[in-house]
């Protein structure tokens, strides 16, 4: 397997004036290391405040790093190189409902995507609308319903089906499928499921779910802090756990 | 003894197009010292059932019932004054966000110490100030909040969800209720959290004996603290029973696609395999199917499950399909 993705020592802190000439700062994160290969899934889990979010937010440049290097096949990522990337890693947001526009019909806002990241024309664009569509299990003439015309979990495809049209290599979804219904949640994780066997997509999965962990995860980082508690294979770490706090969380979601 | 006994509740809202049926002839009872679960997915009417419950439901909404009994008194039938004052006596709940039910302009001291009724205070007037505050103090002991002093003092943004949490547990318990009703309790929270006020809750249920009515969607949750489950789907109560035997022997198609939508409950479901999932989405209030709510989605539908089923029982276990799944040598 190649490897996609490579975090190595990876530093965040957050500065805040709290007088004129006193700073106070937050460590977000400290010397986060770890790879991702092609068709895999990574999950991170901590509790909130422990930088998860900010590590998604790094991974996809809304914000720069301090210190380390993400390299992605190989090649350092830089921030000013965003449109380059911006087409291999692709994020989805928690509520798919407040994420799209409520006055963009869905095959408008699909078409922007390709409008803003590539250079089709309109006629394969719309092509490829219509190949997303299908993929995702959506009909044709979804490309013209309203956001508001879709039930939860349709909305949840739209919003897999922005991400999926540039044809990405990792896919981060940030606590995107903790508030679904269960029923709902299982034709999602089949659908990632199914992506993941015939793309090779890899995931990136930022979650409080530790079952559905266990259930989808190859990999799992831990997260206290800022720093990294455990990480390895996922049924290794939930057996044996080094650090007190992994094994308090994993047992708080298993016994 | 039956705390509460509700018989045929049916909840519809008076919309311009007619009246609308988000509850649906739903049946409730429980047990003083009971935990029941009540499980079904948004849209279920299960918060509807708790806000009836309460009676903190607004005029649009039409609430009727058979029986509606607390106690052996029915509450629809009381007038409202007296009703507010029984609901009032015995029935504490807690809502889905905790920090956004907490008023934001007072402290957390002020909020509790007007939770406390008077008669639970035993002692002259001149001392209910000092005894109202160590009540308010021995509250939050009891939640499990250490540091009394500074959680007293804060404003509801200054702590975290899981202590505001736990405030509101606090707040609930002040008036020692008969019947705690938790309306997803657990969702804005962590995990380890989480665990944490569910043994909370248990505790209480054990020491004082309150009745614990869980509200949530996540079955695997609710199932390891409850003694009884209902399932609800699309306001129709699907299979009511004991948590156990519901999980070992599901009756319903769409409990039973619940009980395997969730990894925990496959010991032998290999990592990285599809999940069961009925098809389908849950359907809108305003375009619901007839009959059995769930025909369209159910993997065994009939002919016969365009008429509602009505509520069969077998031994303590209640369920309400044409077509039950029963194993073949129970037959």
């Amino acid at each position: 397997m190649n490897t996609l993705l490579e975090v190595r020592d990876l530093c965040k802190t957050y500065h805040k004036q709290s007088g004129w000439f006193s700073q106070r700062s937050v460590i977000a994160l400290q010397n986060i290391s770890f790879t991702l290969a092609e068709g895999k899934t990574l999950a991170i889990v901590g509790e909130t405040g422990s930088g998860k979010s900010t590590l998604a937010k790094l991974l996809v440049g809304i914000e720069k790093p301090d210190s380390g290097d993400i390299l992605l096949a190989g090649q350092p990522v830089k921030i000013s190189h965003y449109r380059q990337y911006n087409h291999v890693i692709r994020f989805i947001f928690q509520d798919a409902a407040k994420s799209l526009n409520p006055h963009q019909k869905i095959g408008q806002m699909l078409d922007d995507v390709l409008r803003f990241s590539t250079v089709l024309d309109a006629q394969q664009r719309k092509l490829k609308i219509r190949q997303t569509l299908k993929q995702l299990g959506l009909l044709d003439e979804h490309s013209e319903y309203y956001p508001h015309m879709f039930s939860g979990g349709q909305l949840q495809r739209v919003a897999l089906a922005r991400a999926l049209i540039l044809d990405p290599k990792l896919l981060i979804l940030d606590e995107a499928l903790t508030a679904l219904d269960p029923s709902l949640r299982a034709q999602i994780v089949n659908l990632l499921l199914e992506l993941q066997q015939k793309s090779g997509l890899a995931y990136l999965l930022i979650t409080n779910h530790l079952r559905l962990v266990r259930h989808i995860a190859d990999d799992l980082l831990v997260l206290h802090q800022g720093t990294a508690l455990d990480y390895g294979n996922t049924a290794h770490v939930f057996s044996n756990a080094e650090h007190d706090y992994s094994r308090k969380l994993i047992n708080s979601a298993i016994a | 003894m039956l705390l509460l006994d509700i018989k045929n509740l049916t909840i519809e809202l008076k919309t311009p197009d007619g009246l609308i049926r988000a509850v649906d002839r739903v049946n409730l009872s429980l047990r003083e010292g009971e935990t029941r679960g009540l499980v079904g997915e948004s849209g279920s009417g299960k918060s509807l059932i708790a806000k009836a419950i309460v009676g903190v439901l607004n005029k649009r909404w039409l609430v009727s019932a058979d029986r509606f009994n607390w106690c052996g008194q029915d509450l629809l039938r009381l007038p409202y004054d007296q009703q507010r004052k029984v609901i009032g006596r015995d029935i504490a709940m807690i809502y889905q966000e905790p920090s956004r039910s907490l008023d934001p302009t007072a402290a957390i001291l002020e909020q509790l110490e007007e939770a406390i009724p008077d008669h639970l205070l035993e002692g002259p007037w001149w001392k209910r100030g000092y005894l109202r505050r160590r009540k308010a103090i021995g509250l939050l002991h009891k939640v499990g909040v250490r540091d009394h002093q500074a959680v007293l003092q804060s404003y509801p943004y200054q702590l975290s969800e899981g202590v505001c949490q736990k405030i509101m547990i606090a707040m609930a318990i002040a008036k020692a209720p008969k019947l705690l009703i938790a309306d997803e309790p657990t969702t804005a929270l962590e995990s380890t959290t989480q665990a944490q006020l569910f043994r909370l809750l248990a505790s209480f249920n054990q020491l004082k004996g309150t009745s614990v009515l869980l509200i949530s969607h996540e079955l695997e949750s609710i199932a390891r603290y409850t003694q009884s489950l209902s399932v609800l789907y699309c306001g129709q109560l699907v299979e009511a029973g004991e948590t156990a035997s519901i999980i070992k022997q599901p009756y319903h198609p769409y409990t039973n696609a619940l009980i395997k939508s969730v990894p925990e409950f496959q010991p032998n479901l290999q990592p990285k395999t599809p999940l069961y999932a009925l098809p389908g989405s849950i359907p809108v209030l305003q375009h619901l199917p007839i009959g059995c709510r769930l025909g369209p989605r159910c993997p065994n539908a009939r002919k016969e499950c365009v008429k509602t089923p009505t509520l069969d029982r077998l031994q303590n276990h209640y369920y309400s399909c044409h077509f039950p799944l029963i194993g073949k040598k129970d037959l």
